[in-house]
């Protein structure tokens, strides 16, 4: 009896899947490794040779220009840096809070108001973009931190029902003995559901990471001129501008994809894991 | 004594309750519930920020009816949902059969396939815009010859498409490969002494088990589709004379471009409802068919 995987254990069979994985591979990160090689090409060696040839040599000059100069993307890096940190930091705190009461706490309405948030999930970006920024407008805050920041960072139903589903896994007996003990809701919230549940936090945290700072729509549409530009919007706006100085803005683009890359290889089997837990987009 | 102390205790958990809820509540409800009621409110309105809001009635519906500008969004949409959708899932489960027979290394391609979906729609974008350049970019250089990728009436839609697709069949790939992993191989191993053959297997037994997992990735990635922006934004534009025109970039400049903020909602409320729909189709498609469950 031969399983399928001893079938294809045949050396020409392995070579044939090997071949294909290979293919895949350079669909994928081909365009990548074009991309970082363009960028660390001067300008005259780009239009002198072949736009595939190596860099002869490699030079620093454009991600020069960029972080230093008039393009100045190292503000836009600490703007995206601490809009990122702002929501990921609130957004979490906020959702474990809400999760911990719905899935540990009886309280009249649970059920229906958790429907309500579970309905919200519905509800598609491009619909309320243009309702947020008119009521950005309204309180003064466009073109503000706070007007980037505060659509995103009470909380995601979606990050609150994933953390209820895995708070209601935690057996009774646990919160029961903490109970008996005397310990507060708040105590158990922290001393007991927090750790038992990291896993799932370091998840929702990573991908709150990625999905904030590849961010575009929302800041585009919030903030106008430089001062709180976030690197998406920055990049974008640097090949409207500069289009066909193509090293300048392929360059652009390797800094505003290099610490979300660089934070994936990091944490790879995380990140993988949390895909597939949160089928996030 | 002791109910009246349960009393007071259920009463105190309930006030620990709503006190945990309320930074959320304020979210939902501010951000959320509110901004669904403005956009309804505002599709009978005309507004540009500048005079005041004017009540016109059903104008701004008929008006997104009638311009051949909305239909033609919804068309474009369509269409790029139809070309990105069958390629990525077949894409998909290809290389998720690749992965599944766990060759040594599987790991590294695995995390290779995914690169490109962490990237930032944005920067994936203006990088293809360099690679689809009609002189200097890579792609033309590899082939020899100047195609106008993007600025051409009936390529610029594909290519639009084929970067989607790039970006996202690592996060398909992904999904099916769990979806297999959880296929026991005592069942594929029964269905090949039975003679079975490899795409036989694939078609009979695979494909039905993978339905739940396919059920998820089609509507999540379709929804996806549906609601690109960011991508099209730097690469076309819209263009070439609205060819790659996605309701989610008509949207934006209907708002933001035009400040025509009634009839952004309006369309907005088109979609949001279109999507619903989607969804329940795809369900009801899906509840119909049999699913397996290998839980036991």
């Amino acid at each position: 009896m031969t399983s399928l995987r001893e079938r294809v254990a045949t050396p020409a069979r392995a070579a044939g899947v090997y071949a294909l994985l290979v293919a895949g591979a350079l669909a994928a990160i081909g365009p990548l490794l074009l991309t970082v090689s363009t960028a660390i090409k001067t300008p005259s060696d780009f239009a002198s040779h072949s736009a595939l040839a190596p860099p002869q040599p490699p030079s620093t000059v454009n991600f020069a220009e960029l972080l230093g100069g008039s393009h100045n993307l190292t503000h836009s890096i600490w703007v995206t840096a601490a809009v990122t940190a702002f929501v990921v930091l609130t957004q979490v705190t906020f959702s474990i809070l809400a999760a911990f009461a719905f899935a540990r706490l009886t309280f009249p309405g649970r059920e229906p108001l958790f429907w309500v948030y579970l309905s919200t999930l519905m509800i598609p970006q491009a619909v309320t973009v243009v309702p947020l920024y008119l009521m950005m407008v309204q309180f003064g805050l466009r073109d503000t931190f706070w007007g980037l920041v505060l659509p995103l960072c009470f909380g995601s139903p979606y990050a609150i029902f994933l953390l209820r589903e895995r708070f209601r896994a935690i057996p009774q007996e646990v919160v029961d003995a903490a109970r008996l003990d005397g310990v507060s809701t708040l105590d158990m919230l922290v001393e007991i559901v927090i750790p038992l549940s990291r896993p799932i936090i370091v998840t929702l945290t990573l991908i709150t990471v990625v999905s904030q700072w590849n961010s575009f729509m929302w800041p585009r549409i919030v903030t106008s001129g430089t001062q709180w530009q976030v690197l998406t919007v920055a990049t974008a706006a640097l090949q409207g501008q500069y289009n066909s100085h193509w090293t300048l803005v392929t360059a652009a683009a390797v800094i505003a994809m290099a610490p979300i890359v660089t934070l994936f290889v990091l944490t790879q089997k995380h990140i993988v894991r949390s895909i597939l837990i949160t089928g996030f987009r | 004594m002791r109910s009246l102390g349960r009393t007071r205790r259920k009463a105190g958990e309930a006030l620990t309750a709503w006190a945990l809820l309320t930074p959320s509540l304020i979210g939902v409800v501010l951000f959320m519930l509110v901004p669904i009621a403005i956009v309804v409110w505002l599709s009978f309105y005309r507004w540009n920020l500048i005079s005041p809001p004017r009540f016109v009635g059903l104008a701004n519906w008929v008006g997104i009816m009638t311009n051949g500008r909305f239909a033609n969004s919804l068309l474009v949409t369509g269409a790029f949902v139809l070309i990105v959708i069958p390629t990525q899932t077949a894409l998909g489960l290809f290389f998720a059969n690749l992965l599944h027979r766990r060759l040594p290394g599987s790991g590294f391609f695995r995390t290779l396939y995914v690169l490109p979906w962490v990237c930032a729609p944005i920067a994936v974008g203006v990088m293809w815009t360099w690679v689809l350049a009609p002189s200097h970019g890579a792609l033309n250089t590899l082939i020899g010859h100047r195609i106008e990728w993007l600025s051409d009436q009936a390529l610029a839609l594909p290519s639009v498409a084929l970067v989607s697709v790039w970006s996202q069949v690592g996060y398909v790939t992904l999904f099916f490969l769990s979806g297999l992993g959880a296929i026991p191989e005592t069942i594929t191993e029964a269905a090949q002494l039975d003679g079975a053959g490899r795409l036989r297997i694939f078609w009979t037994i695979t494909v039905p088990l993978l339905r739940p997992t396919l059920f998820f990735v089609l509507l999540t990635t379709a929804i996806t589709a549906a609601q690109t922006f960011d991508t099209v934004y730097v690469l076309t534009g819209g263009g070439p004379l609205y060819a790659t025109d996605v309701v989610g970039a008509r949207i934006y400049y209907e708002a933001f471009q035009n400040h025509e903020f009634g009839s952004a909602a309006a369309m907005a409320l088109v979609v949001f409802i279109l999507l619903a729909a989607m969804a329940l189709l795809q369900k009801l498609y899906f509840d119909k068919r049999t699913t397996y469950d290998l839980s036991t």
